[in-house]
């Protein structure tokens, strides 16, 4: 049994298919005439000798409409992702849909709603949340940035080093400072893949790093997860069919540099674009144009025959856990699944991409089963249409409650949600008026209690640790840990044991 | 003659319009006018445009439009003022860029916007600024303020070795730092030692202000 859902029917589409074409056309041209920069002066030489037009001085590569093509062909349209327990294997594309957290920055105060750095216990406890949660199928980048004590340059390697060590699903990482090389290593030596997360600059650049992490993980023979990361109005067109020739151009000119060096190589083109919000000039979180812009795009990449991520819906404009998280999540993670998204990221994200927490992934969970629920459709057959069991029944007095019938179907014709209040009123006044909030956070202890991820064997615990001291003594050499740093480091490994 | 000079020179930026804005600049300078009076009536418009975005009439892209208008007469009349030796009055010299490995302009572009319409003279280094270029920019420019942005978790450490140069370098006395961008907290700008943090751009604008002691 793999990790996921599946969608059943024809996905939402709002393009004609001129308009569809129309935004190829588009795309292709941006390529063809405005061209991509590439901060890289190898990636610059191997587009060159392929086949692009490079503008050395400008860092500038121009691409044929033909390469172009070729290289959308070469990417394969599914594929099987490895976790380290292959229970928790995924099949990524097609009409697949998995579920995954928003990559928050810190934990939050449930009183004071205030973000903080988390400690390591919270990040931990976190993590195995979304090991435990049936609706989240694998573990996106983060899901916070390092704990206390941590310096920035080690946060992203402690974090998923702590997420290989506390879930067995498979997981996503980004990267910076040249730490791909130690997430591919712990990934290797847990027997798991890791996809990158890895995004353009936008407008139409990518950079150096990003570049040098695409080679390390073509190397490795790890998946690639591209991305862009617009804001329109700001880093493209506010129009949504031009915003989306960029955000398009962008993806695909690293798709032609991927499929170059490693021909039918895994990519999943992912889609992390919002409005930009014209009073604070941050990207308008939560906003209905992130999922008009989904579902376009969407509607294009299925075109083109390459798995899809959306990212926008696990990022709620929000500062707390309330009416407007809920419904900002709830509208955008169904109108991505409709359309035919295969990975959305979804649990735990408050107050954009600045805080995450636990709670709010146990709810966000029953956003994630009931839109499953509704992927799933409905069956028509002779025994669900049941026209013998109507006969049965018959008018009033009869009813359906006592027949095998009922038994066999309702559980997985309806969605029972987790933590909903449901209860009549007078139950729920007798029980003390408790919220969907408050059931989250009786679940959260109920499931620390209860969940034990799968366990690493010693020698992968060891590998690990090792790989961490290495990292840790590596970026210390470079200067990029200050002594100061190093002290408050070294406590907080301390205190971790 | 002159006065309406100064008002075409304003009206351009109000609206957004670049080109306009240059012309009416060479035409102040042909025209005999101060060089120093044509700054002001760009600085008097900016402002303007900064306290509508302010009071919430105006939004984003008439803010970065203004500016950019304001940008493209800027030079024409600096240069007249260099070549004259004449100095304007400014609340101080603030140079500003988003750090290496960082391409983010908008919040950046916010904060160098609304800092001009406050009065300062703003360097403004574009993105992707390596240590190099600004401690290079703050000596050329004499600048009083330093200000960085990073949007990114991943760059923003590049602040802590453009603090370290500043120290090495022996200008860290000269100048006031200030921090700001999404991935940028309290916490962070005071573990490199940053003079001042706020995280909204208006905000930022103060901040110089107080620094600066005006």
């Amino acid at each position: 049994m793999l990790r996921g859902f599946t969608r059943r029917f024809k996905p939402l589409e709002l393009l004609t298919q001129e308009q569809a074409e129309d935004i190829h056309r588009a795309t292709l041209a941006v390529l063809r005439e405005t061209g991509v920069h590439f901060e890289s002066e190898w990636a610059l030489e191997y587009l060159k000798k392929n086949g692009c037009l490079v503008d050395d001085a400008a860092k500038l590569v121009r691409f044929p409409e033909g390469l172009v093509e070729e290289c959308l062909r070469r990417c394969p349209s599914s594929y099987r992702l490895k976790a380290r327990d292959p229970k928790n294997d995924m099949i990524l594309g097609g009409n697949t849909v998995s579920f995954t957290q928003a990559a928050g920055m810190r934990t939050i105060d449930l009183d004071t709603l205030e973000p903080r750095a988390p400690t390591r216990t919270e990040y931990v406890n976190y993590v195995k949340i979304l090991d435990a949660l049936p609706n989240l199928h694998w573990l996106n980048a983060y899901p916070y940035f390092g704990f206390a004590g941590v310096p920035p340059v080690m946060c992203i390697p402690e974090g998923f080093a702590l997420k290989t060590r506390y879930s067995s699903k498979f997981a996503m990482e980004g990267a910076s400072n040249g730490c791909e090389v130690f997430n591919i290593r712990m990934a290797q030596a847990a027997g798991a893949e890791v996809m990158s997360a890895m995004g353009s600059q936008p407008p139409l650049s990518w950079s150096g790093d990003v570049i040098l992490q695409i080679r390390r993980m073509i190397e490795a023979g790890f998946p690639i997860g591209l991305s862009d990361g617009n804001a329109y109005g700001a880093t493209a067109p506010a129009t949504f069919a031009g915003a989306l020739a960029v955000c398009n151009a962008e993806i695909i000119s690293m798709i032609v540099l991927v499929q170059l060096l490693s021909p039918g190589h895994r990519i999943r083109a992912g889609h992390f674009a919002f409005p930009q919000d014209m009073r604070s000039g941050s990207p308008a979180f939560g906003d209905i144009g992130c999922s008009i812009s989904n579902i376009m795009f969407n509607q294009m990449w299925r075109r083109y025959g390459i798995p899809i991520s959306n990212g926008t819906p696990g990022y709620p404009s929000s500062k707390s856990i309330d009416y407007q998280t809920g419904y900002e999540k709830g509208m955008a993670a169904m109108l991505s699944a409709i359309s035919g998204a295969n990975m959305i990221c979804l649990h735990g994200g408050v107050n954009g991409e600045l805080s995450a927490h636990a709670v709010q992934a146990i709810l966000d969970d029953d956003i994630a089963g009931m839109v499953g629920r509704l992927l799933a459709g409905s069956e028509v057959n002779d025994e669900t249409l049941a026209l013998e069991l109507i006969e049965e029944v018959g008018p009033v007095p009869g009813h359906y409650l006592s027949k095998a019938h009922t038994r066999k179907w309702w559980k997985s014709e309806q969605y029972v949600p987790a933590v909903a209040d449901r209860m009549s009123y007078p139950e729920w006044m007798r029980t003390g008026k408790k919220k969907a909030i408050d059931y989250a956070k009786a679940r959260m202890e109920g499931l620390l209690a209860a969940h034990k991820p799968t366990p690493l064997t010693a020698e992968q615990e060891q590998a690990i640790d090792e790989i961490l001291e290495e990292a840790r003594q590596y970026y210390r050499s470079k200067g990029l840990i200050s002594e100061s740093e190093w002290t408050e480091y070294a406590k907080a490994l301390e205190m971790a044991g | 003659m002159e006065t309406d000079i100064i008002e075409n020179l304003k009206k351009a930026v109000l609206e957004y319009n670049g080109e306009q804005a240059a012309h009416w600049a060479r035409a102040a300078l042909e025209a005999g006018i101060e060089p120093t009076r044509a700054m002001d009536a760009l600085t008097a418009a900016i402002r303007q445009v900064g306290e509508g975005f302010g009071r919430g009439d105006l939004w984003l892209p008439d803010l970065i439009g203004a500016a950019d208008a304001m940008k493209a007469a800027t030079p024409i009349l600096e240069e007249e003022i260099a070549r004259r030796s004449q100095s304007r009055q400014t609340l101080g010299t603030v140079v500003i860029g988003t750090v290496y490995g960082d391409l983010h302009d908008i919040g950046k572009a916010m904060v160098s916007t609304l800092l001009a319409a406050e009065g300062f003279s703003v360097q403004d280094l574009g993105v992707n600024v390596t240590a190099e270029q600004f401690l290079s920019a703050i000596k050329q420019h004499h600048a009083n303020v330093l200000a960085m942005s990073a949007l990114l978790t991943t760059t923003a450490p590049e602040m802590r070795k453009v603090m370290h140069d500043l120290q090495k370098e022996g200008l860290r006395d000269k100048v006031r730092v200030m921090v700001g961008g999404g991935a940028i907290t309290q916490e962070f700008a005071n573990s490199i030692g940053a003079d001042g943090y706020d995280p909204t751009a208006p905000g930022a604008a103060g901040l110089a202000r107080r620094l600066t002691g005006n």
